[in-house]
């Protein structure tokens, strides 16, 4: 083989990570990278493939990780993004990761591998797993079954057997490919002989011809695409069935020599199921974890938050006093105070509540028990019209809109993708988190947590409904086709929750310090200025204009004040800027203090005096419904590849969280 | 007899798959064909069940499971 050379002299080979979903490709790609991609325990949580480097030796090595995949057909997004990657001819070396403890089916995908003809490296993973149940794996057997391939037992997770497994990759990467391993019935095996020299004369060049005409004989449409031979005189029906049943045939006789007494089984996994999958109180228990989550995001994060005023209002303070000192004009002073501080700082004192929810639900997806939600679930999505495994993106929903909407790849159909995409937005993510604690706070001091927990229930409440309402819109039939893997349940892994936490408190502080940041200047520009130039009362400004504008339609619901518009609107840039926009406005350093609220308050009644309770629950609702934000357009567009849905997707936003709010105002009124 | 109608904790040997050629191609895939073995180890009254198939455990709801046709094993 030909070896490229880079200026440093060292050699370069690309090197694909591919397995079964949830084998632990992700962990063992950031172990050796250094990257810090989001794992979690739940099959599909992979959904595009990433690049990283590492090196051995004399080699620079690129790894690629790709989503799980149990087959190299092309029926889901995953397995065309992972059968496009492993077929690129820049892939030198495949690192097939297995999980050891569900060896019999992770193998399936391993002598589809082999077929490619490409080296193949397996990493046997979980071996822990393998030795707690009491079983163990023959390694001198497995590679002399699997073709002499080089099997390294590695620990993702412990970060055990990677030297050993870079050190195969790129040894067996100077070796070239290993021999085919299965043989197939007479008749079959004659037939891909037949067309191994109709392909060789076509294509002279092709790299995995073996693979190809397996393919052709499955009637692969991709194979057939790109290789239009004519065939028809060997291929008389689709052999796939008899070839993956042969290959499983073989399977057994692998696993059969290799995997010692299987007896002990993993009681751990089936106790706790019995419980969180139980056919009454599986849903129930599912609503009361989730409670639980929302409790300590409240409850504890307001608890730790005060440290956080304290620095916030020394930095406000320092900061007007130095400026002052140092003879800085008025309007640097008022933007930095009143709108860089004001806007930023108060944002990030909802950091221990932003903390404390990614903390459960890293914690919750690391464990195992997604997979179960969409089993407990299954029964009232499928009313709905989806499988239980829509509520997958719906959970992730409750931490940010993106992620969630991009999980819905995941999901077998376009149509069950797009139902899921419209009403994943309406799950509660931590942007409107501020918002609810802000509001709750002032306007229902003494059951704060309980107001600021109902968004949530309405939320998904309203998803849900939204959901079956298009159900019977549609006329469709009872979605019964949930199909997914659940796996062991394990204790989360510190390292994965601390990446997981880390990398949204990141995102959050970017968000601060981009979005939110240039959101605070427009939004302080939009208030102090005017036609006439620099405005000392903000009602001639032209904030106050393009609020005005939006009074009529926000008073059916109580909203009618033009702060509260231009709070709305600048709020599409990321929802936390509904809270920066209140502080900016009424010139507030920490909404997020005692102070902060009372002025506020104070503020919002000199304005609109009799703005009570009702109100504000009626502003709450209306954010939680409208549209999200800016990033979560921009991520339906491309996942959804329309325009037009994208557009009505908003638009019917728009108009649920008026209507929402408007008979939420009205209705309450006739008992308040 | 089909998989749906199956029992908690019971083992059945599947004869025959009959849902949508895409489904069958991907439970093939998981290694659910003629003659596999599974375990139901839990299941819902009416709707998804959780079966052990090949030392995994799969979640498959009532349309799957009602086109799985098995014979339940000694």
């Amino acid at each position: 083989m030909e070896h490229v050379n880079t200026a440093d002299g060292k050699r370069e080979v690309h090197v694909a990570f591919v397995g079964n979903p949830n084998c632990g490709k992700t962990t063992l790609f950031n172990a050796l990278t250094g990257s810090k991609l989001k794992v979690a325990n739940w099959p599909g949580v992979t959904v595009e493939k990433k690049e990283g480097s590492a090196v051995y030796e004399d080699c620079n090595l690129t790894l690629i990780d790709t989503p799980g995949i149990y087959s190299l057909t092309c029926y889901t997004i995953e397995e065309k993004v992972t059968r496009q990657c492993v077929m690129d001819d820049d892939i030198e070396v495949i690192v097939n990761i297995v999980d050891a403890s569900s060896l019999e089916r992770n193998l399936y995908l391993t002598l589809q591998l082999l077929e490619l003809g490409k080296p193949v490296v397996l990493a046997l993973n979980m071996m822990d797993i393998v030795k707690e149940r009491g079983m163990e794996i023959d390694l001198h057997r497995l590679p002399e079954l699997l073709g002499g391939i080089p099997v390294v037992p590695v620990s993702a997770a412990k970060r055990t057997g990677l030297e050993i497994l870079l050190h195969a990759v790129v040894h067996h990467y100077e070796e070239g490919p290993s021999s085919h391993v299965v043989t197939y019935r007479q008749d079959i095996e004659e037939k891909i002989a037949k067309l191994e020299v109709v392909m060789q004369a076509r294509f002279p060049d092709h790299a995995s011809v073996r693979w190809h005409a397996i393919k052709l004989m499955e009637d692969d449409e991709d194979v057939w695409r790109e290789h239009p031979v004519s065939v028809t005189d060997i291929v008389d029906r689709n052999y796939e069935k008899d070839i993956i049943q042969q290959k499983y045939q073989y399977i057994e006789t692998i696993v059969k020599e290799v995997l010692f007494h299987k007896e002990k089984k993993a009681a751990f996994t089936e106790k706790i199921d019995s419980v969180l999958t139980h056919s009454f109180w599986g849903v129930p228990v599912f609503l009361m974890i989730m409670g639980l989550v929302f409790f300590l995001t409240f409850s504890v994060g307001d608890f730790l938050k005060g440290g956080f005023e304290v620095v916030i209002s020394f930095l406000s303070v320092e900061a007007e006093t130095i400026l002052t000192s140092v003879g800085c004009a008025g309007w640097l002073i008022s933007l930095i105070t009143d709108g860089i501080i004001a806007g930023v700082g108060g944002i990030l004192t909802f950091i221990p509540n932003i903390v404390i929810l990614f903390l459960a639900l890293a914690i919750l997806e690391d464990s195992g028990y997604m997979s179960r939600v969409a089993y407990v679930m299954d029964g009232i999505m499928g009313k709905a019209g989806l499988s239980g495994k829509a509520f997958l993106p719906m959970v992730l929903g409750f931490g940010c809109t993106v992620p969630a909407i991009m999980a819905t790849r995941a999901l077998e159909t376009e149509h069950d993708r797009r139902k899921t995409m419209l009403v994943t937005p309406f799950m509660s993510c931590s942007a409107r988190l501020p918002i609810y604690v802000l509001f709750s706070d002032m306007f229902f001091p003494r059951h704060s947590v309980i107001a600021a927990f109902s968004m949530y229930v309405i939320g998904m409440l309203v998803a849900i409904a939204i959901a079956l309402l298009m159900q019977k819109f549609e006329k469709g039939q009872e979605n019964e086709s949930l199909l997914i893997e659940l796996p062991e349940y394990k204790r989360p892994n510190g390292r994965t929750i601390a990446i997981y936490v880390w990398a949204k408190l990141k995102d959050y502080l970017e968000k601060a310090g981009t979005v939110i940041f240039v959101a605070s200047i427009l939004i302080w520009f939009l208030l102090n200025f005017g036609f006439h130039g620099m405005v000392t009362d903000a009602s001639d400004s032209f904030g106050a204009v393009l609020g005005r504008w939006m009074v009529p339609l926000l008073k059916p619901a109580g909203l009618g004040m033009w702060q509260i518009g231009v709070a709305l609107i600048s709020g599409i840039s990321a929802k936390e800027v509904v809270v920066s926009s209140f502080a900016v406005l009424f010139g507030v350093i920490n909404a997020n203090s005692e102070t902060g609220m009372q002025t506020i308050i104070a503020h919002i009644n000199a304005q609109y005096p009799g703005f009570g309770p009702l109100n504000a629950y009626a502003l709450m609702v209306f954010c939680l419904l409208y549209v999200p934000c800016m990033a979560t357009i921009a991520t339906v567009k491309k996942e959804s590849g329309s325009w037009k849905f994208t557009g009505a997707m908003v638009v019917f936003q728009l108009l649920l969280a008026w209507v929402a709010a408007v008979l939420v105002y009205q209705i309450g009124s006739l008992f308040l | 007899m089909t998989l749906y109608e199956g029992t908690k904790d019971k083992s059945y040997r599947v004869e025959g798959l009959f849902v949508e050629e895409a489904v069958t191609r991907r439970l093939q895939a998981l290694g659910l064909n003629d003659g596999t073995v599974l375990k139901i180890l839990n299941r819902k009254k009416r709707g998804a069940m959780i079966i052990q198939v090949r030392g995994t455990r799969l979640a498959l709801g009532k349309h799957i499971s009602s086109c799985i046709e098995v014979k339940e094993e000694a």
